[in-house]
């Protein structure tokens, strides 16, 4: 079998270094390129030559997309974990075939996290299926700022701690706050089958499933549900679809082809699912509960109003507060007024 | 006055200055091994206010600095320097010292000496109380021996073996207490007990400095984990043909500051390269650079100083874009000191070990910076040392590793790389030399020998 395979290289070898069709057989575009070359390459040779089929077909990234795969490729998160003398290494057959694999499906503008089945959210390694929403990194910086709140409630020695998080996707947001408080317990929900699932197998693989439980509800439809499963909780977590409607046109092909649109579309100014977040928070939260949201820049002065204006009884703006790039990314709310 | 002249002048005060320093506030600051050399200008500004430095504050670096190959060629055993007279002496005087503070912090006699005197004085005796009390223990144990040495001639043979095995145990009570002493002298550095950040840097020589950059790497890596060590990559910045341009680590373990800070410098390899067609040796570098990690209680950052830079500053963010750029460059905008990661998948990793490094990086400037404000006269020394010192040469012909400030050699260059036992020896030498150079300093051997 092997002595097979090796003839059938040289052959195509051989007849590929005749001419033209040497360069095509290796890197022609699109349906072509899902086929392996029938040479040996180079882990940098390889990477490079995904590179300028990524930069000529325009997919985004096409530098840090190769690179990303190749790495999966290899075992290794990023290329810079790998020692300097990966970069000269050959590729074996199965990994060739694995890269190419991978990188035909890129080629689709398939976003890297779905290609390779997981990324990272802050400590955690989870798992990425689609069409389950890709946490963003600013994210990453939503569960810092929860767990600034969640920090001291845990020294003082409050128990039975609990949090709900609606619309959890993947679980980056509840699986985080898990990992870095030993003693919370967590309650997601989403309407998606999809997320429930994967969010149900991430908190498996990470063994934090003894302590979640989620369930497959819509905040829009199953109000009455979720205030009779999930209340009280001292920490009610979202990041919802925030997109204005009339945005979703402009969207990268990555999002808009892969992603689950109810995930992002937040009606038409982008608030539909918050406000049905607002009403509920003052039934779900206990007494000086927190409600933390991120959200559209446009949104803080517009939650602002909506909790002054319509009076939604207990809840109290505390504060905005701004992602790495300096944009208004966070709201933090709390319920205050009567003891429960 | 000759320039001779000057120079002796300049060490005599320097030598007292030093032993004041000492006496009255025990402070080894000005027995850095660097102070009293021959080749440093110690200047008179310094010398006539040792005692407004601001002793608690300052963090003392002694990395090993060798200005005298002399003393660097031989290496004393613990009996040849209890053989010095001036250890003796010293240890004399440490027991009167103590002896008559503890006499005045008992009997306190009020009128004579003020509150602020009897507190140092308190302070003191307990530090000098553990070595005190070795050297007390000493003369007995030597006492002991002695008594023993009589017995050696009786004339039953059983009593002649017991004494014999007496004084085997004493005489190994001996040693042990006077390294005990020794390590009682030279205090441990402030810094030892932290972690560090390692920087290696790709120096003169091209690919070929970047190959070996990418070894020595290796070699650190390895000796972390030959002394189980936590070793983090920070930034990683590999070249083409598998070299490394630069590279930036985080070692965190017990006593891994204490013996990677003897690395730091610059370091030349010898050797055919593999880039080299006609077998030609070249002569290339790489700069190690060892950074003690500040403490977050030692160091703060204004956050309002950095500006935080990542891919993604244009656009709506949040969810209009999916990005895997996850790369974060911080700039400290005082200083105008850089640092970036792109190690981790995860934006918000990166960004925290950027902030690693970049502490590090801001914490060693600030280091330099007081100790030079401290010594302006030896600015270019220390504002440079450990930084463009060459330390150590590989020489892959001959096979040898020779470490140029203690002179001392060792074969098998494939060995030494990998990180561990040759390695580990190397660096346990220029400790022990560290440690006397440090030891002959306090006893002011250095002026006397030369």
């Amino acid at each position: 079998m092997e002595v097979l395979s090796r003839l059938n290289r040289m052959r195509c070898a051989i007849r590929l270094l005749k001419g033209p069709e040497r360069r095509q057989g290796l890197c022609s575009a699109s349906g072509s390129a899902a086929r392996p070359p029938v040479v040996r390459l180079s882990v940098q040779d390889a990477t490079a030559l995904w590179e300028r089929q990524f930069r000529q077909s325009g997919v985004s990234e096409p530098s840090l997309s190769s690179q990303y795969i190749m790495a999966h490729v290899l075992g290794a998160k990023t290329m810079a974990n790998l020692g300097p003398d990966v970069l000269t290494k050959t590729l074996t057959d199965m990994q060739t075939h694995q890269f190419w694999k991978l990188c035909a499906k890129r080629l689709t503008r398939m976003p890297v996290q779905y290609v390779i089945e997981e990324w990272d959210f802050r400590d955690l390694t989870l798992k990425m299926r689609p069409p389950v929403f890709i946490p963003r990194p600013e994210t990453e910086e939503l569960v810092g700022l929860v767990l600034e709140g969640l920090w001291p409630m845990q020294d003082s020695g409050i128990s039975g701690l609990r949090c709900l998080e609606v619309g959890c996707g993947s679980g980056a947001i509840s699986l985080s706050l898990l990992h870095a408080l030993p003693q919370l317990r967590a309650v997601a929900v989403d309407r998606s089958a999809e997320a429930v699932r994967l969010t149900q197998e991430n908190a498996n693989r990470l063994g934090l499933q003894d302590r979640i439980e989620i369930h497959q509800l819509d905040v829009t439809v199953d109000a009455e549900v979720i205030l009779r499963e999930c209340s009280r909780v001292i920490a009610l977590i979202s990041n919802p679809p925030y997109l204005f409607s009339k945005d979703m046109t402009s969207l990268e092909p990555e999002i808009i082809r892969f992603e689950d649109p109810a995930a992002l579309d937040g009606g038409e100014d982008g608030m539909l699912i918050i406000r049905h977040i607002l009403a509920l928070a003052p039934q779900l939260l206990t007494h000086n509960g927190l409600l933390y949201l991120e959200v559209d820049p446009r949104h803080p002065p517009m939650i602002q109003q909506c909790v002054q204006e319509e009076r939604i009884a207990g809840l109290h703006y505390l504060q905005t507060r701004y992602d790495i790039t300096d944009r208004p990314r966070f709201c933090v709310l709390q319920r205050r007024g009567t003891e429960d | 006055m000759s320039l001779i002249g000057i120079d002796l002048c300049r060490r005599a005060v320097c030598r007292s200055a030093r032993l004041k320093c000492l006496q009255t506030y025990g402070c080894f600051l000005h027995n850095l091994p660097m102070y009293s050399t021959g080749k440093c200008n110690t200047g008179w500004v310094n010398i006539r206010a040792p005692t407004s430095f601001n002793h608690s504050r300052l963090q003392v670096r002694r990395d090993l600095h060798v200005t005298h190959p002399t003393l660097a060629a031989n290496l004393l055993s613990v009996e040849e320097i209890f053989q010095k007279k001036s250890l003796l002496d010293y240890l004399k005087k440490v027991e009167t010292e103590y002896r008559e503070y503890l006499n005045n912090v008992n009997t306190p006699d009020k009128e004579q000496v003020g509150e602020q005197d009897l507190k140092f004085k308190r302070e003191r005796v307990a530090r000098l109380t553990p070595l005190v009390e070795y050297i007390r223990n000493l003369e007995l144990k030597q006492k002991e021996c002695e008594e023993t040495e009589a017995l050696l001639s009786d004339e039953d043979p059983d009593i002649r073996e017991l004494a014999e095995i007496d004084r085997r145990s004493c005489q190994e009570g001996i040693l042990e207490l006077r390294q005990k002493i020794l390590s009682c002298l030279v205090p441990e550095e402030e810094s030892d007990e932290s972690n560090l950040v390692l920087e290696v840097t790709a120096g003169v020589g091209g690919q070929e400095a970047m190959l070996f950059t990418a070894e020595v790497f290796d070699m650190y890596q390895s000796f972390a984990a030959f002394h189980g060590w936590l070793f983090d990559t920070l930034e990683y910045a590999p070249s083409d043909i598998g070299g490394l341009r630069h590279a930036t680590a985080s070692i965190s373990g017990p006593q891994s500051y204490m013996k990677m800070k003897f690395e730091g410098g610059v370091h030349r390899v010898q050797r055919v390269p593999r880039t080299e067609k006609q077998g030609r040796i070249h002569t290339s570098t790489m700069t190690v650079a060892v950074l003690p990690e500040p403490t977050e209680i030692t160091f703060t950052i204004n956050p309002k100083d950095l500006r935080i830079e990542t891919k993604k500053a244009s656009g709506a963010g949040g969810q209009h874009v999916n990005t895997t750029d996850s790369a974060v460059r911080i700039v400290h905008i005082p200083t105008g000191v850089v640092s970036e990661c792109q190690q981790d998948r995860s934006q918000l990793r990166n960004k925290e070990k950027a902030m690693q490094v970049l502490r590090a990086k801001l914490y060693s400037l600030r280091l330099e910076e007081e100790t030079s404000r401290r010594y302006q006269a030896r600015k270019i020394q220390i504002g440079t040392k450990g930084r463009s010192e060459k330390i150590r040469t590989y020489n892959f012909s001959q096979d040898r590793i020779t470490d140029h400030r203690i002179g001392k050699t060792l074969h098998d260059v494939k060995e030494f790389l990998l990180g561990e036992d040759l390695l580990e020896e190397m660096n346990h030498a220029l400790k022990q030399f560290s440690h006397q150079e440090a030891l002959m300093d306090i006893l002011g051997e250095n002026e006397s020998d030369s």
